[in-house]
């Protein structure tokens, strides 16, 4: 059994703020994430070409970490933390993010022994616990994958990271239906069951191994409900049910912590406001430095509590400036810096308060994930913290909450499409029960009829 | 701290919001004669059982079954993806859309025994190594919501299985999507295998971290940004256009 959050790490929102966590984390080579200051995070994805062999790849590797390190003291910067997240060799053949992890930390090590750099190392192994056609969360898969975390803590890396995918099956199917009922289910209910089974043993590899269980991300259902959200022309979904999605992802990351994860997030876990809220644990974020992963309309606005500060992942290959990943790590070490400058001259809160302006009414998104609205959804859920489905649908409940009472405000703008998917989301909460048993049931009966890739006995043991 | 939000950023699709309505724009586009405009309503809607009732009904009183998917249920379901295409409406109102014309063409054939001519035959895949589907099932609904017929491999599907599946069914496109950059390369290896088989198919390629640059570098390669480009560039096959016209349509970048 796990502690359930059903309090808050924070007081008040207004204690929020970067660079500071309540509970800090030590890496290895003197990284300290959440200990007062900000680091950069640099993520990065082989070409398509270095995935045809292992000795490829990990020559791959190898060199990129070496343009990070040599870009880092050639600058100037203080620290350095590096995220590799597994192409799918990498998980599928545990020994090869082994060595991989195990190259990187000795270039972290041999730069940290000559120049006194703080360096952290995250691994993220790919979830591949999945068939050709259907999710296979239990079984073999799920064995190889702990295999993998495994090998990634032996070869040295600091932040042991996952990107599960429980209730994946059920995500895909609601989000294309604005089914928010089929959301909550999909998100709170199956993500959270899946989650606490696989972070209970992720934690289990990490004190055995002497690292950090750091914490997963919603990347598989909130991530992909706003891409296909998109931009504000973009018709594929409404962003006030992408936003339903993320605070769901709130609740579902939340139980990564509960079984024992410690931080820092994920970067991509644009829900990690919520969870910093909550379990006062440090938070990487990304937004502006990420746009050549992707685009989103929140670029300054994640800023505002991270602890590690993120690109997400570029493609290793050559800029004008440099290689992709000095480029890339060159902005994110700037920015880190112009952020522990704020810290060191008492001016913390007001660039924070800046950074999240500049976004804040942009999109029902970022008017959510602002700490201030970030720390009340926070509260929603653990109001009801011991129970998955209640705190899910608090979560959701508290945000069409907060973005009927904006319109009184008037800084938010919300399109006609948008606001009626809020209030058929709104009809829709309101017609569910709140006993989680009756819930369950009708859930399970109603996806086992409609959606022929759920496989609740087989991936969720019911 | 706050701020006038107005000189800060434009809410652009509050301001080019239309003044009507999606269910006052449709209506107006509905049919004037039944049993067309109660099955376009219920299309719209998304309601199966409804398009069924009048589907059954016109079969009553008569109606063909084979012509009611060309004169009744295909032209109800152009008015949902042409409202998409300006922006009417959102995509999940296209698939509960297509949900509900779907249903109505098997009941169609169901009562009449037989199939209409098919438009044309689409191979989806996502590609080897890659679970990510979604695109995918977004691409294949919205060509069958055209009033193509999808042969749908899944997802990581081995190469051998593409050309295998391309060589039998003979389609007029073959899609693959891609959220990674390591998958994505198996596109590369399809393209090849079919040049060497003498098969010269538009290939439509997207997803994740797929890009134009890529898709760019092998011959049968069209990149498709956007899901709905899918149907768009099928049609434009039907019209008669070869792979040098379809780049110069879909590669905008």
């Amino acid at each position: 059994m796990v502690k359930r959050y059903t309090s808050m790490a924070y007081k008040n929102a207004d204690d929020m703020i970067f660079g500071t966590a309540v509970h800090p984390v030590k890496a290895e080579l003197g990284l300290e994430v959440g200990a007062g200051y900000v680091t950069a995070e640099v993520n990065y994805a082989p070409r398509p070409e270095a995935g045809v062999s292992k000795e490829k790849l990990i020559s791959e590797y190898r060199k990129l970490t070496t343009d990070i390190l040599a870009r880092a003291v050639q600058i100037g910067f203080p620290a350095v933390s590096l995220e590799t997240e597994h192409v799918e060799q990498m998980t599928n053949n545990p020994t090869w993010g082994g060595e991989i992890a195990h190259v990187q930390k000795t270039i972290l090590e041999e730069y940290h022994e000559e120049y006194g750099i703080k360096c952290g190392l995250r691994h993220t192994p790919g979830d591949i616990r999945e068939d050709r056609d259907l999710l296979a969360l239990i079984g073999g898969k799920y064995d190889k994958l702990m295999e993998s975390f495994e090998a990634v803590a032996d070869g040295g890396a600091d932040f042991l990271s996952i990107e599960t995918m429980g209730g994946k099956e059920i995500l895909d199917y609601s989000i294309l239906r604005n089914d928010v009922p089929g959301m909550i289910y999909a998100i709170g209910c199956l993500g959270g069951i899946d989650m606490e089974m696989i972070w209970t043993d992720i934690k289990k590899i990490a004190d055995k191994k002497g690292r950090i269980a750091a914490g997963d991300t919603d990347c598989a259902q909130a991530n992909t409900a706003m891409f296909i959200a998109g931009g504000l022309l973009d018709k594929n979904l409404a962003h006030t049910l992408a936003i339903l999605a993320r605070v769901l992802a709130g609740s579902r990351t939340l139980v990564g912590y509960e079984a024992g994860a410690q931080g820092p997030g994920k970067d991509c876990g644009y829900e990690n406001t919520i969870i910093k809220a909550i379990t006062g644990c440090p938070i990487a974020q990304e937004g502006k430095t990420a746009t050549c992963a992707h685009a989103d309309v929140m670029g300054n606005l994640t800023m505002q509590v991270c602890d590690l500060w993120s690109n997400e992942s570029v493609e290793y290959h050559g800029e004008f400036g440099g290689t992709s990943v000095q480029c890339w790590s060159q902005t994110l070490n700037m920015d880190a810096a112009l952020m522990n400058t704020a810290i060191q001259t008492g001016n913390a809160k007001v660039l924070r308060d800046m950074m999240c302006l500049s976004d804040k009414y942009r999109d029902p998104q970022g008017y959510i994930l602002a700490y201030d609205n970030a720390f009340k959804v926070g509260q929603a859920i653990v109001k009801d913290g011991n129970d998955l489905y209640l705190r899910a649908k608090n979560a959701v409940v508290e945000t069409i909450k907060i973005l009927e009472a904006s319109k009184k405000e008037g800084k938010l703008l919300m399109s006609r499409f948008e606001q009626n998917a809020l209030a058929d989301a709104k009809a829709a909460v309101e017609a569910l029960t709140n006993e989680s048993d009756s819930f369950m049931s009708d859930s399970l009966a109603k996806y086992k009829a409609e959606e022929p890739r759920f496989k609740p006995e087989a991936n969720y043991k019911f | 701290m706050d701020i006038d939000p107005t000189k800060i950023l434009v809410r652009y699709n509050v301001q080019k919001e239309k003044a009507q309505s999606p269910e006052q724009m449709a209506t107006e586009m509905f049919p004037k004669a039944e049993p067309a405009r109660s099955v376009a309503k219920a299309i719209f809607e998304g309601e199966e059982d409804d398009v069924i009732e009048a589907l059954e009904k016109a079969i009553e009183n008569g109606a063909n079954p084979i012509a009611l998917i060309d004169d009744v249920l295909m032209p109800g379901m152009k008015i949902v993806t042409d409202l998409y295409d300006q922006g009417v409406i959102f995509l999940p109102n296209v698939m509960m859309a297509a949900d509900a014309m779907l249903e109505g063409i098997e009941y169609c054939k169901e009562t009449a025994g037989t199939s209409p001519k098919p438009k044309g035959t689409v191979v989806c895949h996502v590609a080897e190594g890659d679970v990510h589907d979604i695109g995918k099932t977004i691409v294949a609904a919205l060509l069958r919501a055209a009033g193509f017929t999808v042969v749908d491999l899944g997802r990581d599907v081995p190469v051998d299985e593409v050309i295998a599946a391309v060589k039998k069914e003979s389609p007029m496109m073959l899609t693959g999507t891609a959220l990674m950059t390591t998958t994505m390369y198996a596109f590369k290896e399809i393209n090849d295998r079919l040049l060497e088989a003498g098969i010269k198919i538009p290939f439509q390629c997207g997803g994740g971290a797929v890009n134009q640059d890529f898709v760019a570098s092998y011959e049968l390669g069209i990149y498709g940004e956007e899901a709905a480009d899918a149907p768009k560039m099928a049609s434009a096959i039907l019209a008669g256009k070869g792979l040098a016209q379809l780049k110069d349509q879909f590669h905008k970048h």
